[in-house]
């Protein structure tokens, strides 16, 4: 296997993860709302990019902090709403208009009936709509994703509902352990941690723990 | 997401004694949360729920409801293989207790979807703690509405008929039809409901998977909850998707009961044909699904006495009140319906509304009335909208005055219509009444196995409403947006 990530050992934080397997992350445990969103304000302006904050609710402005881009969900809701307008259209207007005409109780089979063909039109374009927003916040969100480096730290695990988290990763160019882990200090996060990959299920175990 | 109301909250909470105490205790809201319950608690007890060890009482409740859904299950199954024919629906009375029962619950389904999603909308925080409950109902309320369309089409295997699919014999359905629009309004509405419960659940799921002490518990809600982190690109897409599919539900909400309100008032039997029936139905749902959320919920605070401090006295006058409104609507329409057909100087018109309270079925027309136009009253009192019994009874009689109403409107204009010869009469079969009772079994184990299973309140977005749960304004930029 071939590691993108570095073999740093040469720290003395608390591991989570196995030792032996490559760095991912150094995380750190915040008590507090505004704590956390002064840390991630500050990373942003060290000029941190790799970092991610986890919270148990919505922390307003902390999106902001991070300075990410408005969610695309709301154009990709639009795009599925006007193609589901276009296909119940069509689902409806081909068969009646030309496939299948019938006519009951005299009503016509053109264009010029195209109110009743709104029903369905409405119904449907909602569904889609409604589809297309959860399938989107879905994979926009990176899910489903069943496993996730960070699941190696025992104390996100345990305390995610409650605490205010954030990694920083070492795929970030300015990362390093010493330099992140005082400035994690300066912003007053306590647990911090470093975050290994854990031993994939191939790799057998080391005989003995270091 | 609303800083406005958070900070009110905010004030209300923390600045009350020193900056604007005499002002702000008469318009200060009522607190989301009892007795100062912080973030954690709020977590503990709802999880605790799901956690805790299953009580008798469930076991008690979910053998009698999965009993009366299994005979349902029976009957159903008892029809198709004899025919409708085991049903009392008759010519000319072709839709009886079927439609009744598809109107009742499909009706009654919306008030949860009003709850959730549209006073997610207008900003009620209020709403947060029995949005979840409120919306569960609702995905169960539609599953057992659903039972009857594709029953009462008589033969079943025919039921794909409906749908648009091409076919060897170039055949199409009736676009034009309401009984069509029905099909399309009834699988959105039930395909939207259920994906917004869900959704707005998986941060939810997540944090029972991350409090999961068993192997299993910790993959079925691992599955479940996808691999949720909250991270703040996740909650981003979340909000964002949160407030757009509350916008679609507001909609469906409307436009459901209006399409299914269609499929009478577009006809032409005197007792539909009326353009009021939306609003009618509109109403008559929300009046019926608020009498559900307090019969629902009324137990279940008593069942789970954590949740007194969540789903606060406040919450279930703000319901009743919601109840007396929509209530006092279909009084109005009562009133309107009886005016317009004595103003409409139409005899067959004229003749349905006088054969409805004097015919042969006027019980069912006097019992709608009295109970609807009285019952709803009382919650004028706040005596009665405090006393949680005396609710909770007053609840479960509205939504019976309500399925009268259904019968009332489905079954007394049909037997009655233009031509003497072709007036008849309906009477109910065993085999109609206990599949009635079986989607009532169907939907409490439904509910049961919600509370049991997943979490009834919206934790996150409760939490996030929680007086002092957002950074302080004017400390970082972006805080107020």
């Amino acid at each position: 296997m071939s590691h993108p990530l570095p073999l740093s050992t040469g720290h003395h934080l608390p591991v989570a993860g196995s030792r032996h397997e490559p760095l991912y992350a150094v995380g750190a445990r915040f008590e507090s709302a505004d704590a956390i969103l002064a840390a991630a304000s500050h990373l942003k302006e060290e000029g941190f990019s790799c970092f991610e904050s986890y919270t148990p609710y919505p922390v307003h402005g902390l999106a902001e902090a991070m300075r990410l881009p408005k969610s695309i969900l709301s154009f990709l809701v639009l795009v599925g709403g006007i193609s589901a307008v276009l296909i119940a259209l069509s689902m409806e207007l081909i068969p009646t208009m030309f496939l299948y005409p019938l006519v009951v109780d005299g009503k016509p089979t053109n264009l010029s009936a195209l109110p009743q063909f709104l029903p369905i039109t409405v119904a449907l374009t909602l569904m889609i709509s409604a589809v297309t927003a959860v399938f989107g916040m879905i994979l926009l969100g990176g899910m489903p994703r069943l496993n996730n480096p960070i699941f190696a730290w025992d104390l996100f695990q345990r305390g995610a509902s409650r605490s205010f988290f954030l990694s920083v990763e070492a795929r970030d160019a300015k990362f390093s352990v010493a330099s992140v882990t005082e400035l994690l200090e300066g912003l007053g996060a306590g647990d911090i941690t470093a975050i290994h990959l854990e031993a994939s299920e191939e790799t057998p175990k080391p005989d003995h723990e270091v | 997401m609303s800083t406005l109301s958070t900070t009110a909250e905010q004030v209300s909470a923390q600045d009350q004694r020193s900056v604007l105490e005499p002002d702000l205790s008469a318009i200060a809201r009522p607190p989301q949360v009892l007795n100062n319950r912080g973030p954690h608690w709020v977590t503990d007890a709802v999880c605790s729920i799901v956690e805790g060890k299953t009580p008798l009482w469930w076991y008690v409740g979910i053998t009698i409801s999965g009993t009366f859904a299994a005979i349902g299950g029976a009957c159903i199954l008892y029809m198709i293989v004899t025919g409708v024919g085991v049903w009392g629906s008759n010519s000319p009375c072709f839709w009886a207790w079927d439609i009744t029962n598809f109107i009742f619950w499909v009706s009654m389904a919306h008030a949860g979807s009003l709850i959730s999603a549209m006073l997610f909308l207008t900003r009620q925080k209020w709403s947060i703690s029995i949005s979840r409950s409120a919306e569960a109902m609702t995905v169960f309320a539609i599953m057992c509405a659903g039972v009857y369309p594709a029953i009462h089409i008589g033969r079943v295997w025919f039921v794909w008929f409906l749908f648009p699919v091409p076919n060897n014999y170039g055949m199409w359905p009736n676009f034009s039809s309401p009984l069509l629009w029905d099909v399309f309004a009834v699988t959105s509405y039930l395909t939207v409901s259920s994906l917004f419960w869900f959704a707005g659940m998986i941060p939810d799921l997540a944090v029972l998977r991350d409090r999961a002490t068993t192997k299993i518990r910790k993959f079925a809600y691992g599955i479940v909850s996808l691999g949720w982190l909250g991270t703040a690109r996740q909650w981003r897409h979340f909000e964002m998707m949160y407030v757009l599919l509350a916008g679609i539900t507001s909609v469906l909400v409307v436009t459901v009961t209006t399409i299914v309100a269609s499929d009478c008032a577009t006809s032409v039997v005197p007792g539909w044909h009326a353009t009021i029936f939306p609003f009618y139905f509109m109403v008559g749902a929300v009046y019926s699904g608020s009498a559900s959320v307090l019969t629902l919920l009324i137990p279940l605070r008593l069942a789970y006495p954590q949740l007194k401090d969540l789903i606060t006295p406040s919450h279930l006058d703000k319901v009743a009140k919601l109840l007396l409104l929509t209530g006092s609507c279909v009084g109005y329409v009562y009133v309107f319906e009886l005016f317009t057909a004595w103003y409409s100087a139409n005899p067959f018109e004229r003749g349905a509304f006088w054969e409805r309270f004097t015919g042969g079925y006027s019980w069912y027309a006097i019992t709608c009335l009295s109970i609807n136009l009285t019952i709803p009253q009382l919650f004028w009192f706040k005596k009665v909208r405090s006393c949680l019994p005396v609710a909770f009874v007053l609840a479960i009689l509205c939504n019976v005055g309500m399925w009268f109403e259904r019968f009332m409107i489905v079954t007394t204009s049909l037997i009655r219509d233009f031509i003497p010869s072709s007036w008849g009469n309906f009477h109910a079969t065993p085999v109609d009444i206990l599949t009635a009772t079986g989607t009532v079994g169907i939907f409490f184990t439904l509910f049961l196995l919600f509370i049991r299973f997943v979490p009834i309140v919206n934790m996150s977005e409760l939490k996030a409403a929680l007086p002092g749960s957002q950074p302080h304004h004017g400390t970082t930029e972006g805080g107020d947006h």
